[in-house]
């Protein structure tokens, strides 16, 4: 197990440096210019030249690379153009609310999707798996940003029972998270439910019947165990993109974690916290996969890691 | 928002969610909510956007300010003379003002904050309302010390030369950057303000909120209320829900939404509209194939029907433009023929500029959507009178930066004036020192048009100086280097418990300090 944390650890490092390159290739190719964001709307040729100097944006494109890669490997992702303020303190002010967020989404997903696909799955055709199924349809084909309005409307301006949005006590979290998690609720309900059915079939459950244990524990200690691998692969996917960002998310419920702040980033042009984001979600990413892959092996101890 | 229409559509209940303003909140705080994004900073010498600036404006005070009506009158000068060349400004302070951590306010931090606010070290990015100041551009440059202009006598007396007349100077001034800071401004100031203004900082929780409490000993009389928030909110349907939970107690009424809002009795008693400094215009560059003939130029103008896209478009928030002075202004001139809405006129022209056939242009727009829905509007008239366009959409920052470099032939955008100025428009806009990052995206150039703005910037006697702009203004209408549009009333919806609330006219003319909260004080 340890050999095969090493080695994917040594893997990710070729990984991040590809992105760090093809980032700052990309930001320097893209159309626009972050001096002239700089300076707003009026200002004269010497200040935009005297910016771009100290910016050091007039170097040699491998020159600026070497003095931001320099930086990186450091461990310091620079300061912003536009706020003067070191990139790793903002990071470290948004992420933790995004990963609250998303934590908070996952955890409401994971229990009332496989619930949800559980039960549909021991009852194929009845009430509860028609329902969830249609609600399973409607849920993916909504799109965030609507959800997230109607649930505001809904539950904050008519019922008055939760704040529109903001950031502050847990009643704050309530409709990001399930808007955000509404469509893995949706998704997670119809992956358990196939993933179940398969199992509910298989020899060993019948076997686990007819030795005479009760049914509960033939669901949920059999066939939910096995059939969670499926499961757990959309966990992690799901999981990496709302730590990457749930920007349509915290736009709608004015959440201040890092997928604003990355938006903001780019329509200011303010090269090093797009790069320093985007390094740093990188990294998540990375490590979710990691997390992943081992739960695999927790869930099913045939997955064996050499 | 057409989105916002379906959902209320959908949900039945909603015709219940307008009855935020039936009770008083139980704080006694206002909560403003329109900022959209995070200020930069609230360091005077950083604020080059809107947030930053209107925070700015609570924390510190300027040697002038403005009213919400945006008239300039005394901030920390009491009152200020000018020399009869126009090029001396001596002004006399406030006594007894100090800041909020108790230092006293005296003249040498008003040199001090300028030189910073100049200094290449604090990397500002713009401090152009301290340019005019006669010897900055060689300390900006580092060939000097101290700026000449400069100098502060006594404590209570601030001495500013002018390299050259320019009648606009004490509204400049009242600019976020001319603000005053004290002696000590350690590097994270910018998180950490500390000024002479109404409000005291008291924290920002970054893309979240501003917290401001009042300054009792506030030499303009303290605020009201104890406590000003400024909540982030970045959709502005959220703003709405906000506003109608009764949380927030100022919403800007978005575009899209201005009819929804005027259609019930309720809703429109809390509405309060002001006319906003702000030009929308088609900016032709003159330079570029084609459009270098006025007559090309004089076509467009022809050939769009403003009152139709006001109307219909805008939902008739704003006044036609018949130049590039907005209609309050002096220097103005409401009066003036308007190019009449004529398409055959507009094929005339070309024809009688040498295109029967019509010409081929690219039209460059931003993808706000009011932008873009404009942008749609005008290529459709222009198509119709035989200027075939073709739209091209960019993210705002790179359609600003073509439209600077002079790769647009044309290109649809705003103008947010910086202070209530004739010359806050025609400088920028059309002068030709002022071509490209300037503002001058149509790079026009005209001797005739310069002269006359040159001697405005020097007249000291205001009629005179108005009439030389609107002369001018005319000069540079009739040469048609754009088609401008009309000018943006602000709308505000105001809950019912908030009194002696204005509407600013530009955006850091708004301090709070005589707005009241109805029935808080039973509550302190």
């Amino acid at each position: 197990m340890s050999n095969f944390l090493i080695r994917r650890l040594i893997l990710a490092v070729p990984t991040l440096a590809g992105v760090l390159v093809v980032v700052f290739l990309l930001l320097y190719v893209a159309p626009g210019d972050p001096v002239q964001e700089m300076v707003g709307e009026r200002a004269d040729a010497e200040t935009i030249a005297r910016l771009r100097r100290e910016l050091r944006l007039d170097d040699p494109l491998h020159i600026q690379f070497a003095h931001y890669a320099g930086g990186v490997v450091r461990g310091d992702l620079g300061t912003s153009y536009i706020t003067g303020r070191p990139i790793l303190g903002d990071i470290a002010e948004r992420f933790p609310k995004t990963l609250l967020l998303a934590a908070s989404a996952m955890v409401l997903a994971a229990g009332v999707g496989i619930t949800i696909g559980v039960v549909s799955a021991r009852f194929p055709g009845g009430w509860l798996d028609r329902v969830s199924l249609g609600a399973a349809y409607l849920g993916i084909s909504f799109p965030v940003y609507w959800v997230g309005l109607l649930l505001i409307l809904l539950f904050a301006v008519t019922l008055r029972w939760l704040p529109p949005s903001g950031y502050g006590s847990a009643q704050y979290l309530v409709l990001p998270a399930l808007a955000l998690g509404s469509r893995s609720i949706a998704f997670l309900a119809r992956v358990t439910r196939s993933s179940m059915l398969e199992v509910l079939n298989s020899d060993f459950v019948r076997t686990a019947r007819a030795k005479g244990l009760v049914e509960r524990a033939v669901v949920v200690r059999h066939a939910l165990r096995n059939a969670l691998i499926p499961v757990i692969t959309v966990l992690g996917l799901d999981f990496g993109y709302y730590l990457t960002g749930s920007i349509l998310t915290e736009t709608i419920f004015s959440w201040p974690g890092l997928g604003r702040y990355v938006v903001n980033a780019i329509s200011r042009r303010d090269l090093p916290a797009i790069q320093g984001s985007v390094l740093f979600l990188s990294v998540v990413f990375v490590a979710v996969n990691l997390i992943t892959d081992i739960a695999y092996a927790k869930a099913d101890p045939r997955v064996a890691y050499e | 928002m057409r989105l916002r229409h379906l959902l209320l559509a959908l949900v039945p209940c909603t015709a219940l969610a307008c009855r935020g303003g039936e009770s008083p909140p139980q704080r006694n705080s206002f909560v403003d909510s329109r900022d959209t994004y995070d200020p930069r900073s609230l360091d005077p010498a950083l604020s080059t956007d809107v947030p930053t600036g209107r925070a700015v404006s609570y924390v510190f005070d300027g040697l002038t300010r403005f009213t919400p009506e945006a008239r300039v009158e005394p901030g920390l000068a009491a009152r200020w003379d000018v020399s009869a060349d126009g090029l001396t400004y001596t002004f006399h302070l406030r006594h007894g003002v100090t800041f909020h951590d108790g230092t006293p306010f005296v003249a040498h931090q008003v040199v001090r904050t300028f030189q910073r606010a100049l200094d290449p070290a604090t990397k500002g990015g713009r401090a152009e309302p301290l340019v005019p100041i006669k010897g900055s551009a060689d300390f900006a440059a580092g060939k000097a010390k101290a700026v000449a202009g400069l100098s502060a006598p006594n404590d209570s007396t601030v001495v500013i030369t002018l390299s050259e007349p320019l009648a606009s100077f004490p509204k400049l001034l009242a600019m976020p950057v001319a603000s005053i800071v004290p002696d000590s401004t350690p590097p994270d100031f910018g998180q950490h303000p500390v000024g002479t203004g109404p409000w005291k900082f008291v924290e920002w929780k970054h893309d979240d909120y501003l917290k401001f409490t009042r300054n009792t000993t506030y030499w303009g009389g303290a605020p009201a209320t104890d406590t000003l928030i400024a909540r982030i909110i970045p959709e502005p349907s959220t703003a709405v829900a906000e506003f109608e939970s009764g949380n927030v107690d100022l919403l800007v009424i978005p575009q899209g939404e201005t009819a929804a809002w005027e259609q019930t009795d309720e809703k429109k008693a809390m509405l309060q509209s002001a006319p906003a400094l702000i030009l929308y215009y088609l900016a032709i560059n003159t330079t570029r194939g084609p459009l270098t003939d006025a007559r090309v130029r004089q076509a467009i103008n022809h050939a769009v029907d403003t009152k139709t896209i006001l109307d219909q478009l805008m939902g008739g928030r704003g006044f036609l433009a018949r130049g590039v002075v907005s209609p309050i202004l002096d220097g103005a001139d409401t009066s003036r023929a308007r190019y009449a809405y004529d398409p055959a006129k507009a094929k005339q022209l070309l024809t009688a500029a040498g295109h029967p056939n019509g010409v081929d242009v690219e039209l460059w727009h931003s993808q706000d959507p009011t932008i873009a829905r404009l942008s749609q509007a005008v290529q459709g008239y222009l198509n119709a009178a035989g200027i075939r366009t073709k739209l091209v959409q960019r993210d705002a920052s790179s359609a600003r930066e073509a439209a600077r470099k002079g790769e647009t032939d044309m290109t649809l955008k705003t103008w947010y004036a910086d202070y209530p100025d004739a010359d806050s428009f025609l400088y920028p806009l059309l002068y030709s020192g002022s071509k490209g990052p300037g503002g001058n995206v149509s790079f026009y150039a005209s001797p005739a048009f310069d002269k006359l703005v040159r001697a405005a910037r020097r007249e000291q006697d205001d009629p005179k100086r108005a009439a030389l702009y609107r002369s001018a203004d005319s000069l540079a209408y009739g040469d048609a280097p754009m088609v401008p549009l009309f000018f943006y009333n602000d709308l505000y919806a105001v809950q019912p418990w908030i009194r002696d609330f204005k509407v600013p006219t530009i955006f850091n003319g708004q301090r709070w300090t005589d707005v009241k909260i109805v029935g808080s004080e039973i509550r302190q």
